[in-house]
């Protein structure tokens, strides 16, 4: 096992993770350069020629809506001299127009048309070959659009693998999924991973958003610290967070049926998967299941009214991108306050996340120092005090306290990423959702 | 209006938002929330690149997705999270600095009073975090037993990627 950065037996993380370059110029080439990423939802792009402009890594991509009403992605950059073919972040268009020397680009990417085709190039120029440069594969879950610009990864299917999908299918299964326009982005000055391993840490809640917690903007029920469920699965994607025993989940479950469903932690979230459309999408496990999910790399899947993307900017800031969905079958209250817990808890002006990059900002600040770096990053809690069950086969799981599983687990995945010099080798070398022991 | 009447207007709501803003920079946040009617709408959309042609798309609408989209408990609610200790964002505080400019009455109904400013919002924090924010802000001021109090603040930054780490102070 490649112990290089991080030791699973330990825990023990090295710090340089965070602030390195050469680790994050690996980062781009390893992960960002072979994973699925999220590009946005198709509710988003629903017309032909609809736009939205994502980032792949380093590389800027657009997502649009074809003239076929397929969803393409492309490479924003001419393939002439580099220039950018697209300067919105959204948008409605016909074709992409280089600003440079106007090579003109079809939203499947194919170049259209060249000024000064015949006389300046004096037809030398083979154009099928030097359209935009499309992403090797798109495809969609639920709608939601994902691209990957290795022609070697796994179909997203199998890339997702159960936990990834049920960590979609948790957004999915509460009904008819719409985004609704305007994506909230700000830039925290933090390595990406601390922001993505954070969405797992139910242990700095309490302390990090204690003021939200002292005014009743949070409750401290809902955290369930003592009841908590961790899936980890293939390639890094994983869930922490809470979780209902069986016998809660049917507890509430009967409150709810009886019309006795109480406005709290779990009969209010509970409600929607009683649907048995919704619970068998699910599946017995996925139902009780209430942490949250992320898509390795870094797709945070708040399955409640939001997603957010974790976006390198160097190794020490991340662009935080808030999208945020309603479902259309919420009534008019429902929608109301969908709509207040989007525009109040997460973003740069949300009451919860202000704290949260204060505290990332200056634990990667930690990362720098000469002597400081040399110091490991403590993963440990919960470490060889648990065993994973094998009751549902393929269906890890801990359901535990709080614990640092999940964050061990991204942090072994994510070192197998590094170590793989291809998707073939990624494949044949990941480390497998542990059993037994931990 | 006379000239003379629209100076004195002006100069009455230029010193009604000069002192509000002072009470802000000062941190007298309860001081701050007396001057705010209890139908405020507050107000910040996002703001996106748009081309020039789909310019109509680069804010979001009102009833959407917003920075902030507060009425006066959901303000007071901030007040409050900054006073309960642990805001961590703003322990130790901030220094901040509000620079209000370009004030225009752009109209007046009744007690209501349509005004638009420009501002420049200063904040460092720690020793080296440095953050400004300018904008335009579209207001009314209402008339409230002879004094004013503020009815609306709605704020137009200028930025769509938010370069700060975040928003903890109130604009």
């Amino acid at each position: 096992m490649n112990t290089q950065y991080f030791d699973p037996s330990t825990g023990l993380l090295d710090r340089r993770v965070f602030s390195d370059d050469e680790i994050y110029q690996t980062e781009l080439t390893h992960i960002f350069g072979r994973a699925w990423h999220f590009m946005c939802h198709e509710s988003q792009i629903p017309d032909i020629g609809d736009y939205f402009m994502s980032w792949i890594g380093e590389d800027e991509v657009i997502a649009v809506r074809g003239r076929d009403a397929r969803i393409y992605v492309h490479l924003n950059t001419c393939p002439h001299r580099g220039n950018t073919v697209c300067r919105a972040e959204l948008g409605n268009t016909k074709s992409f127009f280089c600003s440079y020397h106007g090579w003109n680009f079809g939203l499947n990417g194919r170049l259209i048309s060249v000024p000064g085709e015949d006389v300046f190039y004096r037809s030398g120029l083979d154009k099928p070959l030097w359209g935009l440069t499309s992403a090797a594969q798109v495809d969609t879950y639920h709608g939601f659009v994902f691209a990957t610009l290795d022609h070697d990864a796994p179909p997203l299917s199998d890339y997702l693998g159960w936990v990834g999908r049920l960590g979609i299918d948790l957004v999915a299964s509460q009904g008819t999924v719409k985004f609704l326009d305007g994506v909230v982005k700000n830039r925290v000055q933090c390595n990406w991973k601390i922001a993505v391993d954070n969405l797992y840490d139910w242990y700095h809640v309490k302390v990090s958003h204690g003021s939200a917690l002292k005014i009743g903007m949070m409750q401290e029920e809902p955290l369930s610290l003592n009841e908590q469920m961790v899936l980890l699965g293939q390639y890094g994607h994983g869930i922490g967070g809470p979780g209902l025993s069986e016998a809660d989940y049917q507890a509430s479950a009967g409150r709810i049926r009886a019309g006795k469903g109480e406005n709290r932690h779990p009969d209010i979230t509970l409600k929607w998967r009683l649907n048995p459309e919704s619970e068998a999408l699910l599946g017995p496990i996925g139902k009780r299941c209430f942490g949250h999910p992320n898509i390795f790399p870094n797709l945070w899947v708040a399955t409640t009214s939001q997603l957010c993307l974790r976006i390198p900017r160097g190794p020490l800031a991340t662009e935080l991108w808030w999208f945020s969905y309603e479902i259309e079958e919420m009534n008019v209250k429902e929608r109301r306050n969908n709509l207040f817990a989007i525009n109040h808890f997460f973003g740069p002006g949300g009451i919860l996340e202000q704290d949260d990059g204060e505290n990332w900002s200056h634990s990667t600040r930690g990362a720098k120092g000469t002597r400081s770096q040399t110091l490991p990053v403590n993963l440990s809690m919960g470490i060889n005090t648990e065993a994973v069950g094998n009751d549902a086969p393929g269906q890890t799981r801990f359901e535990t306290v709080v614990s640092e599983h999940a964050q061990r687990w991204m942090y072994q995945s994510w070192q197998d990423w590094l170590a793989a010099e291809s998707w073939q080798a990624l494949m044949a070398n990941h480390s497998t959702p542990p059993l037994g022991p931990v | 209006m006379d000239l003379q009447s629209r100076m004195l207007l002006k100069h009455e709501v230029e010193e009604f938002l000069y002192h509000e803003a002072e009470l802000l920079d000062s941190k007298r946040y309860q001081a701050w929330l007396d001057l705010l009617t209890d139908d405020i709408h507050y107000w910040m959309p996002i703001r996106r690149t748009t081309t020039a042609k789909e310019i109509d798309k680069e804010f979001t609408q009102p009833g959407g997705v917003a920075f902030f989209d507060e009425n006066l408990s959901s303000l007071k609610m901030r007040v409050a999270r900054m006073e309960a200790g642990r805001a961590w964002a703003e322990d130790p505080p901030s220094r901040t600095r509000r620079l209000i400019t370009n004030i225009k009455i752009t109209g007046s109904e009744g007690d209501n009073i349509a005004v638009q400013s420009n501002f420049l919002l200063y904040r460092t924090r720690l020793a080296s975090e440095e953050d400004s924010w300018i904008g335009r802000r579209e207001e009314i001021v209402r008339r409230v037993d002879g004094g004013f109090k503020l009815a609306q603040r709605h704020i137009y930054l200028e930025q769509t990627v938010i370069l700060a780490q975040n928003m903890s102070s109130l604009f």
